[in-house]
């Protein structure tokens, strides 16, 4: 197991090289990136922004829980850009060109080179701004005492949260083998993903259920902030880590699934 | 000018044949804007709950399903004119070389995009159009269409929008001539655009500096007017008048500087991987 967990690493570490070396061909696509991010999150502190003027709180969350909720909204955007955006969005195409051939005749699990093969390097240098931001804000948040183990329960929460996010995006995307030219999954996802842009204050009755358990948006930005912000909660930490377990499981049956459909180039 | 427009039509019926290949795109943009305005209620709710319980008017709003349905509209008016597709379509072809195949053609590279644009669009349109026709019977009358002069109305500017807005995105792709990957602009506008024309939150409930700014720009003649046309509850025809008198104004001076751009872009185009 520890073998197989380090010959990944190493593979990913080579992927990491290689990704840096292409990236650096084209500085000014990496630079226009970084600023779609900061235009992408000041738009969307824009709208809280106008929000804001109208009430103080959105259910329980205040003004400054909301901008925290914001931070790490877009921290696991910018993580997500760094590990899979760029590998996951070229899906459908890889499909349709027959190009997954490449991809399956590797000897190693195509899950994992499909997903991590490309680092997006612009997502780790808006994840470290934002980042910063966060730790700013948290020293200034006036409403309760934020501990190390509120940190350590955010930090493993985060994680969870991204693992969640990448296996609804998987099987979205994963649909491409169903259909002719899925072409529509970026945008498919990226709106089911807007339910995880608003705090789960919004959500009530039914809908509340089902975003911490079959749609589980609640569990990726807003579960990380109640842990970071409120402290320890035990129902909320087993619920979201085996909702994460479940729809990683879930991602890697769509997967082997999925590839059953496959019918090679040009298909 | 009968030759032209058969010339166009095909082009647009051509776009159109291709554009039914990919049904899943209309039951995909139908759920955007189904998922998206859900999301908006859930939210706008929580921020408005005291106007709800008292039904009371939430500024220039005669109550909150009024609010919901400017919104809704303001969605699909905002689909409708975006041209993402196309665009990524014209920087590969600038960059690419590809754009080769229209200068030896006696056919113009903006009016052959425009239609390309309506034609993938059309499956929009028509999604779009049943849900605006559904609106009132889901939600009740008074909120939409209140009189046959507000259907023209919306429909004649609506078609100006969209006309606006292409010339916008041909600007911005018109800068591939330079820089050859545009990509991120129309990104960024995009994403602005969202929020500045206010498929998010109503213009008007926007902080005065930033309404200001977004009243005097193009933004609020792609979607803002005409919504406002469309959910109005009388027809004031001043206010369309002017109102159109504008939005024209702003497609003359968008298109001459897509044009202006362009003919310099042209001179810079080396053909590359052609």
């Amino acid at each position: 197991m520890r073998h197989l967990v380090l010959k990944y690493l190493k593979l990913w570490t080579a992927f990491f090289r290689n990704s840096l070396t292409r990236e650096m061909e084209f500085k000014a696509n990496f630079i226009a990136h970084i600023m779609v991010d900061i235009i992408y999150y000041s738009s969307l502190y824009m709208f809280y922004y106008v929000i804001f003027q109208f009430t103080d709180t959105i259910g329980s969350f205040t003004k400054e829980t909301v901008i925290i909720f914001m931070i790490v909204t877009y921290m696991i955007d910018a993580v997500y850009e760094f590990f899979f955006s760029g590998n996951i969005y070229s899906f459908n195409q890889m499909i349709v060109k027959g190009n997954l051939d490449f991809i399956l005749t590797k000897p190693i699990n195509s899950q994992f080179l499909l997903s991590f093969r490309y680092v997006g390097f612009n997502g780790i240098i808006s994840f470290l701004m934002l980042l910063f931001l966060l730790l700013y804000l948290i020293q200034n948040y006036p409403y309760s005492n934020i501990t190390v183990i509120n940190y350590v329960l955010f930090f493993i929460s985060f994680i969870i949260g991204n693992i969640i996010w990448y296996s609804i995006d998987f099987v979205i995307h994963c649909l491409s083998f169903w259909f002719k030219n899925f072409s529509v999954a970026g945008w498919l996802g990226s709106n089911i993903k807007q339910f995880s842009m608003r705090p789960d204050t919004i959500y009530g009755g039914v809908l509340r259920k089902i975003m911490f358990s079959f749609l589980p948006m609640a569990m990726i930005a807003s579960v990380p902030v109640r842990f970071l912000i409120y402290g320890f909660d035990f129902f909320l930490l087993v619920n979201q880590i085996v909702v994460g377990f479940l729809f990683f499981l879930l991602a890697r049956y769509v997967w082997v699934k999925s590839l059953k459909k496959y019918e090679s180039a040009s298909s | 000018m009968s030759d032209w427009i058969k010339k166009y039509y095909s082009v647009l019926k051509m776009s159109w044949i291709q554009t039914l290949e990919y049904r899943a795109n209309a039951i995909v943009g139908a759920f955007a804007i189904l998922s998206g305005l859900l999301i908006e209620y859930l939210l706008l709710s929580k921020v408005f709950s005291d106007e709800i319980s008292s039904n009371s008017p939430i500024q220039n709003f005669d109550s909150f399903n009024h609010l919901i349905v400017y919104i809704m509209l303001c969605m699909m008016v905002g689909q409708l004119k975006s041209s993402w597709h196309n665009s990524m379509m014209m920087i590969d072809e600038i960059r690419s070389g590809d754009l080769n195949r229209y200068l030896i053609k006696p056919i113009s590279y903006f009016s052959y995009n425009f239609m390309n644009f309506i034609g993938h669009n059309s499956l929009f349109y028509i999604v779009y159009f049943i849900m605006m026709s559904l609106i009132p019977i889901i939600i009740g009358p008074g909120y939409i269409f209140n009189g046959v002069f507000q259907i023209i109305g919306f429909l004649v500017t609506l078609i100006i929008s969209v006309f606006l807005s292409y010339s916008m995105y041909f600007c911005m792709i018109c800068f591939s001539f330079w820089f050859g990957e545009v990509r991120a602009l129309i990104i960024s506008y995009n994403v602005f655009n969202i929020f500045l024309s206010g498929q998010l939150i109503p213009i008007s409930l926007f902080p005065d500096g930033l309404k200001q700014f977004v009243m005097n720009s193009p933004f609020r003649y792609m979607i803002d007017f005409p919504v406002s046309i469309a959910t109005s509850d009388y027809f004031n025809y001043q206010y369309f008048i002017d109102g159109v008198l504008v939005q024209i104004l702003w497609c003359i001076i968008i298109y001459l500087i897509g044009r202006i751009i362009y003919i310099f872009g042209i001179q810079q185009y080396e053909a590359f991987g052609a």
